[in-house]
């Protein structure tokens, strides 16, 4: 930070807003005749933030007024992952009628472990052993007309990990139906790392997703909420004595059981419409669970072929304000990469409107 | 020594300074001579006691099964849970793997629930926000279906029944209650007037925060609140568990009167007594997809 404004001779005066590390500032807009140009972009260690239009032009869309090109998002972290007391902090604006992918290229995004540290410990203030949580904020404005595919690797905690992460999307509730902002927004989490044996080892995550409609006076509404506290609950008291080994509590493990991942996928406006139809009717035709052929000529049951749907629990609603919000668990990761991979292709929103590149992560 | 300073904590230790006072007055009259009461009549109860007795006669209405609030027709994910779960490994019993299912399900009626019912209780002015929020937290319209009818029966139940007795006070919350009374009128009139279409998103009337406002205006604790909202929870798994053919009535109600049953309770109170709303959320994530894919089961003999 010293080094940079050496350099600088004239300080810029969006420097103060950018000085903290880990944050970064993205403002899309879309300058005459059809030109998604990002007027602001800004990052500071150890964030990274690179962006590419790779000139995909969606060639038929399920909006009726032109549509503008998809620009990519990269957000990238030194390492790949979170170290503890990591913070990130990321703002995007999508201003109207532009349309954003928003993609994790590194793979997952690794929690890692934290240690406690040896200088709070020596002072034994309680409850701070556990302190240095990694923390991850997304705060995303999506204007009229705007929208965002968000399909991110999932988050793999490793052991002993803390991690919070809130992202909070506002869209425009001034318009009406064809004209709303439309999201797509993917949030998962795994065990941690299955291959060294780690089942649901960490010792916190939170994950908080959030959706505010704002009108024309500033006021905000929650539209949606979706919240999910997986927290070992460890005795913080106890911490104190420096020689205590902590105690697995296991009841991650026992609350997640029997899924090795779990994740949630919300749809939200007149670009995703068709696709949350397809989901709703994915759910809704799925194989009645005890169900018996009662015919009594019938053959015994027969067992009906294997499919990604099989494998993975999921449960989709149409929630309100024209959400729909599905949530899955499955055995791995691949199985549920496989099943929501071959969603999104075999029904196609995704590719159409932002390019084959938009579901790089599945 | 570490000072505890939990509310519960400090009830107990007034109960127990009271209970030495009477010891020491007790004493003091033998002493002094006199005979403690002179004859075998007990003394007439002091004030206080009176006042807790007002506020048990609301917690025996609102903890009474009786209360027609429809809970018995929801199993709260129990009867997906148990579709999901056959065969059971050859090793488990089915009353152990109900047992899981209680606890899981009241950890997670505790962290996505009492935040708001306490919230309700604390900031009464705040129903009509609380009522929103919940709607936006809450992940499918199984639990969305099950909480609203509830409340909305709590509703009814609070203007047919209740209203009489204790909207015109005295009121043992104090003023807090008197305001109380005329958010949760106002709210009413607000829910009579929307439409019940999906997309509206007017007042809906869930059951958490109605519990807790109800709860204020009729002069129960924050803690008596918050325990039988989470024992009526218990009430009502167990009790759809005996209609599952789980297991025997007798059984539920060892379970219920367990010691168990009683300490979760507490301890999820007690995590959850100064959680925002905004900081609740569910700890258990494979509940939702059950409670979700209720509406999957072939044969189905509750609403959730």
């Amino acid at each position: 930070m010293q080094i940079t404004s050496s350099i600088m001779p004239i300080k810029s005066p969006f420097e103060a807003s950018i000085a903290k590390p880990g944050q970064g500032n993205v403002v899309l807009s879309l300058l005459p005749p059809s030109n998604p140009t990002l007027t602001t972009l800004t990052y500071k260690y150890p964030l990274k933030l690179l962006t590419r239009t790779p000139g995909y032009v969606p060639q038929s869309s399920a909006l009726s007024c032109p549509v503008s090109r998809p620009v990519h998002l990269y957000l990238l972290t030194y390492g790949g992952g979170l170290l503890p007391g990591d913070h990130i902090e990321v703002t995007i604006k999508l201003e109207q009628y532009t349309r954003m992918v928003v993609t994790t290229p590194q793979g997952t995004t690794k929690i890692y472990k934290t240690e406690p540290s040896k200088s709070i410990k020596g002072r034994r203030a309680p409850g701070r052993v556990l302190s240095d949580k990694s923390r991850q904020t997304l705060d995303v404005r999506i204007e009229k007309g705007a929208a965002l595919c968000y399909l991110p690797d999932p988050a793999v905690p490793y052991k002993d990990s803390r991690y919070e992460q809130v992202q909070t999307f506002t869209v425009d509730s001034t318009t009406k139906a064809p004209q709303r902002s439309s999201l797509c927004m993917l949030d998962w989490v795994t065990e941690g790392r299955k291959s060294r044996g780690e089942n649901w080892d960490f010792h916190l995550w939170k994950g908080k997703n959030e959706i505010y409609s704002v009108d024309e006076s500033g006021k905000k509404k929650l539209l949606l909420r979706d919240s999910l506290i997986l927290d070992e609950e460890l005795d913080e008291g106890s911490l104190e004595d420096e020689h205590e080994t902590l105690n697995r509590t296991g009841v991650i493990r026992e609350r997640t059981r029997p899924h090795g991942i779990v994740g949630t996928l919300i749809l939200y406006g007149p670009v995703f419409e068709r696709l949350a139809d397809f989901i709703m009717d994915r759910f809704t035709s799925q194989p009645r669970i005890g169900a018996r052929n009662w015919s009594s000529s019938a053959p015994a049951a027969v067992e009906a072929p294997p499919n990604f749907d099989s494998k993975v629990h999921f449960t989709a609603a149409r929630v309100r304000a024209g959400f729909v919000l599905v949530k899955f668990g499955a055995d791995d990761f691949q199985t549920a990469k496989d099943w929501l991979g071959n969603i999104l292709r075999e029904e196609g929103t995704v590719v159409n409107e932002f390019g084959e590149e938009a579901l790089c992560c599945l | 020594m570490v000072t505890k300073s939990s509310p519960r904590d400090l009830e107990k230790e007034i109960f127990d300074l009271e209970d030495r006072l009477q010891n020491a007055k007790t004493r003091l009259a033998l002493s002094s001579g006199q005979e403690p009461g002179g004859d075998s009549y007990l003394p007439p109860p002091p004030y206080q006691e009176t006042d807790s007795l007002l506020s048990s006669h609301a917690l025996f209405l609102l903890s009474d099964s009786a209360l027609p609030l429809g809970s018995f027709a929801y199993s709260s994910g129990l009867e997906s849970y148990l579709a999901h779960n056959k065969p059971l490994p050859p090793k488990v019993t089915p009353v152990a793997s109900f047992q899981r299912f209680l606890k899981l399900s009241i950890t997670s009626m505790a962290s996505t629930s009492i935040p708001y019912v306490l919230a309700a209780y604390r900031h009464p002015e705040d129903l009509e926000t609380l009522d929103n929020d919940m709607d936006a937290s809450t992940p499918c319209v199984v639990a969305q279906r099950a909480s609203i009818a509830q409340g909305r029966a709590l509703l009814g139940v609070w203007e047919r029944a209740f209203r009489g007795t204790y909207a015109s006070g005295p009121f043992l919350a104090g003023v807090a209650a008197a305001r109380a009374v005329k958010t949760v009128e106002a709210f009413s009139d607000a829910l009579k007037s929307c439409s019940d279409a999906a997309d509206d998103l007017g007042p809906k009337g869930h059951f958490a925060p109605i519990w807790g406002i109800v709860c204020l205006i009729m002069g129960m604790d924050a803690r008596q609140t918050a325990y039988v909202f989470m024992l009526n929870h218990a009430k009502a798994v167990l009790s759809a568990a005996v209609r599952a053919s789980v297991m025997g009535p007798y059984q539920a109600q060892a379970i219920l009167a367990s010691k168990d049953l009683q300490d979760i309770i507490i301890e999820r109170i007690d995590r959850e007594w100064n959680t925002p709303v905004e900081d609740a959320g569910q700890v258990v994530p494979p509940l939702d997809l059950w409670v979700g894919r209720h509406e999957l089961l072939y044969s189905r003999i509750f609403n959730s």
